[in-house]
């Protein structure tokens, strides 16, 4: 049995090769007719993160990264189908590097640490 | 055989987190104004943190999980947020007093002020952090912290006597001041157990791949690694009550502190130097990666010290604005023996904080599985907290009353 704020949500996210990729800063709930509610996703990025503290702080954060297109990764929702449960870890299905997730990553290395010689 | 060599963890983690600029100045003021009466606090440090380091070294081993990652995980990321505060802005005030250490260690060897050596000190940390990897710092630091045994050789040859020794072992009151005593022997607890220690120690058994098979080294590297800071923090004060005591000066700035070896002789002056440079040095270092940790692990970025800085950039991009930001601090001139008692004071502050988790993490049987902590682990580590509340507690008070 997987408890879902326990051994969920929190907990460190690792990629198909084993690329470390944030945490699950959220976890989505589709509500369903007549059925018992259903996990749909998780999530990972500053929005969830910031909701947590509040649905008006997670909408600024939001409003702030998409207006100045600051290259951070606003929320990234990985389909719960994709996603394993490996001891404490959580296993997506989804290549890091290539994904949302990395977008501060890559702008970084890109950008600024890439461009230090010996980097 | 190679099992050997990992005994340089303990011992980096040691020179820097333990006989680091903190240690030394408090446990300098503590001999010169109460000659050993305040050994019982050096000791009673070095016991509370050679339980937490085993306790973070067997959590990394056995889940390959650092404590920030464990705390992020386990507590979640609105209780995270809170150590992550305060033990960041504590440590960047270690930090720069550390990256103060060596510029002093500098102006006291060059005669050239030590604002100005700020941010060559600052470069160097970068340098070699960008540049190295983790075994260089380990080894490197280890090897040459050993200069830093240059307290002890002193602290023998003044033969200190022995009865008065043990009496400094136990708890006793001042004859006046109290308020002042009591600031300096929380300055101790808080320069001995500091948070940073921790987290560097479990990352940097898992940079070094410890698994289940190191337990036992674990436990053997926590002890002796963290004896040996703390026999070079009690040499300290043992030499400084010889010392200082005597001709009752009070420490009110580190070019004082300097005489401290004047036992040794002439290259007492130089030792002296080379042993605050080297351990100030190796401490930033420490410091530095310890936050940078901290960070990465509690947002789940990719890490590591070993890797090419291109392959963790958001690690790298982290360390190089806390060092450049501790720079900033040392080139305003501030102090350095002020801010680092100052730093010690708010370190005592935040323990609770930072130690409360352990109760839960090491006897999480996802984390350790059947390796948790038995009933003298977890009384130790009830013991601490409550110890550390008090200390919480008072250092702030202590702080404008005892301190100057």
């Amino acid at each position: 049995m997987t408890h879902l704020v326990r051994d969920v949500l929190d907990s460190q996210l690792l990629d198909r090769h084993d690329l470390e990729m944030g945490k699950v800063d959220g976890i989505v709930l589709e509500l369903r007719a007549g059925g018992a509610p259903r996990v749909a996703a998780i999530e990972t990025g500053l929005v969830p993160l910031a909701r947590r503290f509040g649905l008006s702080l997670a909408r600024r954060v939001e409003r702030v990264i998409v207006e100045r297109g600051l290259p951070v990764n606003p929320d990234l929702r990985i389909p719960w189908a994709k996603v394993k449960r490996e001891g404490i870890e959580i296993r997506a299905d989804v290549d890091a590097e290539t994904s949302p997730a990395y977008a501060c990553e890559r702008w970084l290395r890109d950008r600024v640490i890439g461009r230090i010689p010996g980097a | 055989m190679k099992k050997i060599f990992e005994i340089a963890l303990g011992v980096v983690t040691s020179v820097g987190g333990f006989l680091e600029v903190g240690s030394l100045a408090t446990s300098a003021q503590a001999g010169a104004e109460y000659r050993f009466q305040l050994l019982w606090a050096v000791v009673l440090g070095t016991l509370c943190l050679t339980f937490l380091t085993e306790m973070s070294g067997r959590l990394a081993a056995v889940s390959g999980h650092t404590i920030p990652a464990a705390m992020r995980e386990r507590f979640g990321f609105t209780f995270f947020l809170i150590p992550l505060t305060l033990v960041g802005l504590v440590s960047l005030l270690v930090l720069a007093s550390e990256i103060g250490g060596v510029c002093l260690a500098l102006q006291l060897a060059t005669g050239i002020a030590f604002p100005w050596w700020a941010s060559v000190v600052a470069f160097a940390v970068w340098l070699l952090l960008w540049k190295g990897t983790f075994g260089l710092i380990e080894y490197g630091v280890s090897l040459l912290g050993l200069i830093t045994v240059a307290f002890v050789v002193a602290a023998v040859r003044l033969r200190p006597d022995i009865a008065e020794l043990g009496r400094g072992l136990l708890p006793s009151l001042p004859r006046d001041d109290p308020a002042h005593y009591w600031y300096i022997a929380v300055s101790i607890l808080g320069a001995s157990i500091t948070p940073y220690l921790f987290y560097f120690y479990s990352s940097g058994a898992v940079e070094d791949g410890w698994n289940e098979s190191h337990l036992r080294l674990n436990r053997v590297v926590a002890t002796l690694g963290m004896g040996f800071g703390g026999g070079l923090a009690a040499a300290v004060l043992i030499v400084a009550g010889l010392v200082f005591a005597p001709q009752s000066i009070r420490i009110e700035s580190y070019e004082q502190v300097a005489l401290i070896l004047t036992p040794l002789g002439r290259a007492g002056f130089w030792l002296f130097v080379a042993a605050l440079g080297i351990a100030c040095f190796a401490a930033a270092l420490e410091v530095t990666l310890a936050m940078a940790y901290m960070v990465a692990q509690g947002m789940g970025w990719n890490w590591g010290e070993n890797v090419k800085p291109r392959r963790a950039a958001r690690f790298c991009a982290t360390y190089t604005v806390i060092v450049a930001l501790a720079a900033v601090i040392v080139v305003t001139g501030v102090d350095p023996l002020k801010l680092t008692l100052l730093a010690m004071a708010l370190t005592a502050a935040t323990l609770p904080v930072a130690v409360v988790p352990f109760l839960f993490l090491m006897n999480d049987p996802f984390y350790v599985r059947e390796h948790r902590n038995g009933w003298l682990g977890n009384g130790v580590v009830l013991a601490i907290i409550l110890l550390a509340s008090i200390l919480a507690v008072v250092s702030i008070p202590l702080q404008i009353v005892g301190g100057s």
